[in-house]
């Protein structure tokens, strides 16, 4: 695979199911050994997504790539390669942890040498003899990501997998990818909650109603267009500031300049006789970000 | 192997399996109550009965395990369907580069199942038709072969039927509505003439070569049907389920 390949490759998949416009041309490239957040409102089409790209929905029409081989053509090599985690993960509540991983690793066509040290990694050693019905959410979903990894594989898709758990198992599911994605696995994750993107990964990808709507690193996403300024003289430098055509807002920390310009504000501030005691990028936070991308706050 | 390992591992583990099972016991002691015993402690209330003896009592016994054909179809509907309702078993079975082996491993392992389920229901009809019906003798060696291929083949025949009605379906509900339907409709259009040349049903009951006297007489529909035929449906039969089973699959939308 080329050096700049990305993972998954997506172009203008469309996908309708009745009258429901699932998927409108979407578009988005998922780039190799990085943790990718796949965000979106309810309904975004990240479901349909994520099963286009295994190949258990036939879009109607666009291209998917996946680890540079095409879908559906390239599926039987590709579902080897590729952990899954998306919507029931298929544990036997009845079997053990362990068994359990034993029946994944013959079904999926793996060995079993890898088994204690998935357990070992996900933190269920202790407990891989009990029965996986008696596990709580945060340890089946840890299961389930354990038989996601047993191929080794390199590349995880994981649907909304901290759905639903106590902050306790999402804090050791968040861990758990953490590792993942810093031994430079290619990981594809949705959710719904935005802190967990934010604390998680470092590409995002937006879609809204079937279509992308922004992809990118995380710091870009969250860098916004706003300078935020610290000055004793706050009322001074405004006029200043508006003076020199800058649009600036006072608030309880400061100034709010509607700018990137960063060297051109502490000019027209110096030119002013101001000298602030802070100049940097006000960072967005990822809430305000998609909100205001998606439009969902005024929908 | 593998595969196998691991649909022994599902199979055995599941609740699904010993509660059919159980219930298709209750089926057939029913019916050994009814044409066994019941003549046997009220023989005034049973007149028109067929009077069932040994040793030939033993192979109606293997027919009324054998075509209990709702619990082949069940038992499969239910199990694959489980598998199709999630993502990983779905991509494996429909995806991998191992979907022949995926779905035989499990078509297999459904079939021997059945199999098994026969034979319990079988050997509790044998055990109380050893202490109530009349005559004397024992199951033969012969009969016992022919109880297990026959079985078999009716397993693996209904069985396909019930992968079909998932396959298709994509749903267990629904699944075991068509399967249940097919089951019914099968039954009642083996008692029409021109069908029951190529119905499942009929081959597969005639495929014992039992018949009853008493007011059941000339009831079972195939009798009429050579050994050839009764097989020859049986295995278009298989086939068609399995082909249906395995377009089912290959369907994109899973």
């Amino acid at each position: 695979m080329p050096p700049n390949a990305a993972a998954i490759r997506v172009g203008g998949l469309h996908k309708t199911y009745g009258k429901t416009k699932a998927l409108q041309g979407l578009d988005f490239e998922v780039p190799i050994g990085r943790l990718t957040g796949f965000l979106g409102p309810n309904g975004a089409g990240k479901t349909t997504t994520f099963r286009a790209i295994l190949g258990l929905t036939q879009p109607d029409a666009g291209d998917i790539e996946v680890l540079g081989l095409g879908v559906p053509a390239g599926l039987p090599q590709i579902v080897k390669r590729v952990g899954v985690i998306v919507e029931e993960p298929g544990l036997i509540k009845t079997l053990s942890g362990r068994v359990n991983l034993a029946v994944a690793a013959d079904t999926l066509g793996f060995g079993h040498e890898r088994i204690q040290e998935m357990l070992d990694f996900v933190g269920l050693s202790e407990d891989a003899d009990r029965k996986a019905g008696d596990y709580s959410k945060g340890m089946r979903q840890r299961l389930a990501l354990a038989a996601a990894l047993l191929g080794d594989p390199d590349l995880l898709i994981l649907d909304e997998p901290l759905d639903g758990l106590d902050p306790a198992g999402q804090h050791a599911f968040r861990a758990r990818l953490r590792d993942l994605a810093t031994a430079g696995k290619t990981v594809l994750v949705s959710t719904h909650d935005l802190a967990d993107i934010e604390a998680l990964a470092d590409y995002v990808i937006v879609i809204d109603r079937g279509r992308l709507v922004t992809q990118g690193t995380l710091d870009s996403l969250l860098e916004g267009g706003n300078t935020r300024v610290r000055v004793h003289d706050v009322s001074g430098a405004r006029v200043a500031l508006e003076a020199a055509g800058f649009e600036a807002q006072q608030d309880e920390v400061g100034l709010l300049v509607m700018s990137r310009e960063g060297a051109a504000i502490v000019r027209a501030l110096a030119e002013a006789g101001i000298y602030p005691d802070e100049v940097r990028p006000e960072k967005s936070t990822l809430e305000s970000v998609f909100l205001g991308l998606t439009g969902l706050a005024v929908r | 192997m593998s595969l196998l390992r691991a649909e022994y591992r599902k199979i055995t583990r599941r609740k699904i399996f010993p509660v059919m099972t159980l219930l298709l016991v209750v089926f057939v002691g029913l019916a050994a109550f009814f044409l066994i015993v019941f003549g046997e402690i009220a023989p005034e209330v049973a007149e028109g009965l067929p009077v069932l003896e040994k040793p030939s009592v033993y192979t109606v016994g293997a027919q009324q395990a054998a075509t209990q054909f709702w619990f082949p179809l069940i038992l499969a509907v239910v199990l694959l369907g489980g598998e199709l309702s999630t993502t990983v078993w779905a991509t494996a079975l429909t995806r991998d580069a191992r979907k022949i082996p995926q779905l035989l491993s499990r078509f297999l392992t459904y079939s021997v199942a059945t199999m098994l389920a026969f034979l319990v229901a079988f050997l509790l009809w044998v055990g109380i038709a050893l202490f109530f019906a009349p005559g004397e003798g024992f199951v033969e060696t012969d009969e016992l072969v022919g109880v297990l291929w026959k079985s078999g083949l009716i397993a693996i025949a209904w069985t396909a039927l019930g992968t079909a009605a998932v396959a298709l379906f994509r749903s267990v509900g629904p699944a075991i509505g068509a399967g249940l339907a097919i089951y019914f409709a099968e039954g009642f259009l083996a008692l029409w003439d021109p069908w029951e040349n190529v119905s499942l049903t009929a081959a597969s009951t005639a495929l014992f070569d039992v018949d009853f006297d008493g007011i059941f007489s000339g009831l079972i529909p195939g009798t009429g049907l050579t050994l050839w035929h009764q097989l020859a449906i049986i295995a278009g039969w298989t086939i068609m389920g399995l082909a249906l089973t395995w377009w089912g699959l290959q369907r994109r939308d899973a």
